[in-house]
């Protein structure tokens, strides 16, 4: 008898008489490589070689407008990045204080958003599921204009209800004290519906048993909430966190409306001061030695997500 | 009773807050939409005007004086031919590493996925330099080219989870009818996946039709797509939100459409098939 696992033709040849076991091997797998290989050979030319060639360029002084050659400056790039560039230094800030406006916030607006909804019933959810998932579905260069147009100094929404309150107008985007806040209003929008929209879902996912014990030792809704349904829901907001904070770190679109990264640098982040070194300085080397760095930041990000997701609690239980 | 009337308080409460939260949710497009329909005088006028004589010149005027429909054209052309190559080698590959275990499969299906997370940023000067080497430039197929690589990864993570769902059993007695994999694959586990591809393809879709970064460099005059086209209305002379806001409002009917037609799927989309 065969058990419950598929038996493949392949599986079952051998190599043939005189055939190289290299060659046994890819014939035997040749289905396999049918299946797999095409994507695995699409992200390598179009993911994987234009890294390293960026990775080439970083070791190189090249700036497309002087016309010179390229010239060969090994680790000098990133040795002007790191002790050097004040700006880089401005720019980390501003990406560091980005992250911790928009992420935690999200979370916590989030959850309270989620734990709310999970109260109020089934059918009210099914028809509110869609709209929260909206903002984070929008074209993202949308919501920068939406938000603009919010943000605008002279019609702007939301100098109008300040108005409103007697309060002085404000220049929403265009004061260094303001402008950052501002952007992450814009991201924390767009984000937190969809943040309690995961929370939901995990929420819903909890078993009854655990509430009900909770319950009958005369737990409160606090302690239940801390001891009981956090720690349950902790690999989904895990998941939910590590991905918000790739996206963070890749954000541009939002920036590139509002503020295009003003005033001064106060809304620079890595992202956004890499894409200006580029294609507004055309210093190409700089550029990609700084987008390096951002590559090594999000890969490790990238590798605690993957080591998450392989952590059997979660991925077996999203499946 | 006490205790019921303070429960009936706190859902009320409950209710308040929801409803505020949807308001603040759906305040933002409300005024792009609101603006959209404003004759010019009352778009730039303060306070807002709440009540006003709508107008549709805004939408007619983009056809009309700019090339919005070109915009609409290219991002529909790259958006879909994208899908199409993303979800047909998406799904192949899916099916490969649902069904196949092979040493190192995990690894491989992982390092598909970390592709995806890759700041467009990093590759953009050399994919700006590779296109410009193959002359296609400010053409949709550099677009669609370069976007397989958010769909191809997203779609291969999709996939593989509803191939997984479905019962093995199915395909092997069509193996055992000496059907090859490849003909198991198109005819049996394939249609079984049809909501999932669905899914997958619209989300897809979305991605495209959504990016910017990219087609902001890539694309000049030819190619632009609508989000780029967009930005074209912020002018040095000022901005002209009547057709920015219409523009908008145009580009976004697609994607809230398509978004409540997937929306049994967004969340497992969204998070790399690790939630459901």
């Amino acid at each position: 008898m065969v058990p419950l696992a598929l038996v493949y033709h392949s599986d079952l040849e051998k190599n043939r008489v005189g055939e190289p076991v290299f060659i046994g091997f890819l014939r035997r797998r040749r289905t396999l490589l049918l299946f797999i290989a095409p994507t695995v050979g699409v992200l390598l030319a179009i993911v994987i070689f234009p890294l390293f060639f960026s990775l080439a360029l970083s070791f190189f002084d090249w700036n497309v407008i002087q016309a010179e050659p390229w010239s060969w400056v090994g680790l000098g790039n990133y040795s002007t990045i790191l002790f050097q560039d004040p700006y880089f230094r401005t720019s980390l800030t501003v990406t560091v204080l980005y992250l911790l406006g928009t992420v935690p916030l999200q979370l916590v607006l989030g959850l309270i958003v989620a734990l709310i909804l999970n109260r109020i019933g089934q059918k009210i959810i099914n028809s509110l599921r869609t709209i929260l998932v909206i903002p984070a579905m929008m074209t993202p260069l949308i919501v920068g204009i939406i938000w603009r147009l919010m943000y605008n100094p002279d019609m702007g929404m939301l100098n109008y209800f300040l108005s409103l309150l007697h309060l002085h107008p404000i220049i929403w985007t265009g004061m260094p004290a303001t402008a950052l806040p501002s952007v992450m209003i814009a991201d924390i929008w767009e984000w937190t519906p969809f943040i309690a929209l995961i929370l939901l879902a995990g929420l819903q996912a909890i078993p009854v048993e655990p509430l009900e014990g909770a319950r009958v030792d005369g737990a409160s809704g606090w302690q239940t909430l801390r001891f009981v349904v956090l720690p349950l829901l902790s690999p989904v907001i895990l998941v939910a966190v590590l991905i918000r904070l790739m996206d963070s770190f890749k954000t541009f679109d939002l920036i590139f409306v509002l503020t295009q990264g003003g005033p001064g640098m106060r809304t620079e982040i890595l992202n956004y001061y890499t894409y200006r070194n580029g294609f507004k300085f055309f210093h190409m080397g700089y550029a990609s030695a700084l987008s390096w760095l951002l590559v090594i930041i999000l890969n490790v990000i990238s590798m605690i997500l993957g080591r998450t997701l392989r952590s059997r609690g979660l991925y077996a239980a999203g499946r | 009773m006490a205790s019921i009337s303070t429960r009936e308080i706190r859902t009320t409460l409950f209710v308040i807050v929801t409803v505020i939260v949807f308001v603040f949710i759906l305040f933002p497009p409300f005024v792009l939409l609101l603006t959209s329909i404003k004759r010019e005088v009352d778009a730039l006028s303060f306070p807002p005007k709440w009540i006003f004589r709508p107008t549709g010149s805004n939408y007619v005027e983009i056809f009309q004086t700019s090339p919005f429909l070109r915009y609409l054209l290219n991002s529909l052309i790259v958006a879909s031919t994208n899908t199409l190559a993303s979800v047909g080698l998406g799904s192949l590959a899916a099916y490969g590493f649902a069904r196949f275990k092979f040493k190192g499969s995990d690894n491989l299906a992982f390092w598909i996925l970390s592709t995806r997370m890759m700041p467009p940023v990093a590759s953009i000067i050399p994919v700006y330099i590779i296109m410009k080497t193959l002359r296609i430039l400010d053409t949709p197929w550099c677009l669609v080219i370069i976007y397989l690589t958010i769909n191809l990864p997203f779609a291969v993570w999709m996939m593989k989870g509803f191939f997984e769902d479905i019962p093995r059993e199915i395909e092997e007695s069509a193996l055992l009818d000496a059907c090859s994999e490849f003909k198991v694959f198109r005819k049996i586990a394939l249609p079984l996946a049809a909501p999932g591809l669905a899914a997958t393809a619209i989300l897809s879709f979305i991605f495209s039709w959504n990016e910017f970064l990219f087609a902001l460099i890539l694309t000049g005059t030819r190619a632009v797509t609508v989000p780029v086209g967009i930005i074209g209305y912020m002018k040095e002379s000022g901005i002209l939100w009547g057709y920015m806001t219409a523009g908008g409002t145009l580009a976004l009917i697609p994607v809230i459409i398509l978004t409540i037609f997937s929306q049994r799927h967004l969340v497992k989309g969204l998070t790399f098939g690790a939630l459901k």
